[in-house]
């Protein structure tokens, strides 16, 4: 009995210590992506210190929910960090609708640029056009 | 708006400067798009929120407010408040108000007062069992403040709120996590509503525009343990976001009036009142 409570103990420790943990394709997105953001702070954007971390395939888009700020600018910024990947970064209003936005793909790195006319919900979608199912890292920046 | 997408030009022939030696780099320049197929009500229905990134910082919302101008923002601070109780939910909500508090003193370049906010925000999250994480933070914040660095501070208070909130997470508290993020938007919606009504515009009228956010935390609220939600502050909380819900919830075309303005910084403050007030 004590060895099979010591075992369920030892498992959840494994299993906890993986859910908290970062894997290695985790932090190579996040670092990539915080490389490119980089690239706007020098033009006065502030990078927010959050981030979303995530999975994608070429079947499987990830939408994120965000609230804006008419007034401010926004670059949102996504990264996988494995060469042959190819990401896209689009952005959506409340209802859904594509709204106008200044694109940049490089390969597994890709940004859209925006400017809200109107505070509120927007949508923010990373699609992966060409690579392996990966592990990506969507942050912001503003101003 | 031609500004900000000047703006935002720039920033894309800086990207595309910096990265030129990417041999698929497909610069799309200053042009925009709006060619995307919708999203369909199924990618809508499972589009992820995260409180780091759906929920945004006070500072956002105050870098949005300056676009109208310099606004007066000492005449957005409040007495000291002094926190006696032991109930943790109302900690955490203090917490979110104090560290919005933090922001406006460094608005306003206020080292001393930055230097005040950061004792009280440190006081609370010593008895939130939180203070190692504000402690590591609070040397720099003391540094940044008497060297003008205000660009740096506002890095470390968004730094030290999300240093909260993971410790809060560490330490089992997941749930006060949420209660730091509403403290933080009540207060920083009063301190908006307050600077719009000194100086009213149409432009700053419409940023409080939130619907989806409140939204958001109201769905956080009844996701929490029944012990929690059945916190008389909580349930003050909830009840109020009721009401400051019905008053963000606009169509984006709609301009709160100088009144719709009025009502919902009665209705902020009311709740931060609350939130401060001793047990």
């Amino acid at each position: 009995m004590r060895r099979l409570i010591l075992a369920t103990f030892a498992a959840c420790l494994i299993v906890t210590s993986h859910g908290l943990a970062e894997t290695d394709d985790q932090v190579t997105a996040r670092s990539d992506v915080i490389d490119l953001a980089g690239a706007f702070q020098n033009d006065g954007f502030k990078i927010r210190d959050g981030n979303f971390l995530g999975q994608i395939s070429k079947d499987h888009s990830q939408i994120v929910a965000v609230n804006l700020y008419s007034g401010n600018a926004y670059w949102f910024t996504a990264s996988t960090g494995q060469k042959v990947d190819k990401l896209k970064v689009s952005l959506f209003d409340d209802a859904g609708k594509p709204v106008s936005y200044m694109p940049y793909q490089s390969g597994p790195r890709a940004a859209a640029g925006f400017s809200p006319d109107a505070s509120g919900l927007y949508y923010v979608k990373v699609a992966l056009e060409e690579g392996q199912p990966a592990t990506f890292c969507l942050i912001y920046s503003y101003k | 708006m031609l500004v900000l997408r000047k703006w935002l030009g720039v920033s894309v022939i800086a990207l595309v400067s910096a990265f030129s030696a990417s041999a698929d780099q497909q610069p799309a320049g200053n042009t925009t798009t709006a060619a995307d197929s919708p999203l369909s009500a199924e990618e809508l229905k499972n589009a992820a929120s995260v409180d780091a990134l759906t929920v945004p910082t006070p500072g956002e919302f105050f870098k949005a407010i300056e676009k109208g101008g310099k606004p007066n923002w000492t005449s957005q601070y409040r007495p000291p408040v002094s926190i006696k109780s032991t109930d943790r939910a109302q900690m955490a909500l203090n917490l979110g108000t104090l560290i919005a508090d933090g922001y406006i003193a460094v608005e306003a370049h206020d080292g001393q007062q930055v230097k005040n906010v950061g004792k009280d925000v440190l006081a609370l999250a010593k008895r939130l069992s939180v203070s190692q994480s504000v402690l590591a933070r609070s040397a720099s914040i003391t540094q940044f403040a008497e060297n003008d660095a205000w660009d740096q501070l506002n890095e470390e208070l968004e730094a030290t709120q999300n240093e909260v909130k993971k410790a809060l997470e560490e330490n089992r508290d997941t749930d006060l996590i949420t209660l730091v993020s509403i403290g933080g938007w009540i207060r920083g919606t009063e301190v908006v509503t307050g600077l719009v009504l000194q100086n009213y515009s149409a432009d700053d009228a419409r940023l409080l525009r939130q619907p989806a956010l409140v939204s958001f935390l109201k769905n956080k609220l009844t996701k929490l343990p029944g012990k929690l939600q059945k916190d008389p502050v909580v349930q003050n909380v909830n009840r109020d976001l009721d009401g400051i819900q019905k008053m963000v919830s606009f169509s984006a075309d709609h301009v709160p009036t100088e009144g719709e303005v009025k009502d919902l910084n009665l209705a902020a403050s009311k709740l931060t009142k609350e939130i401060g007030a001793p047990e």
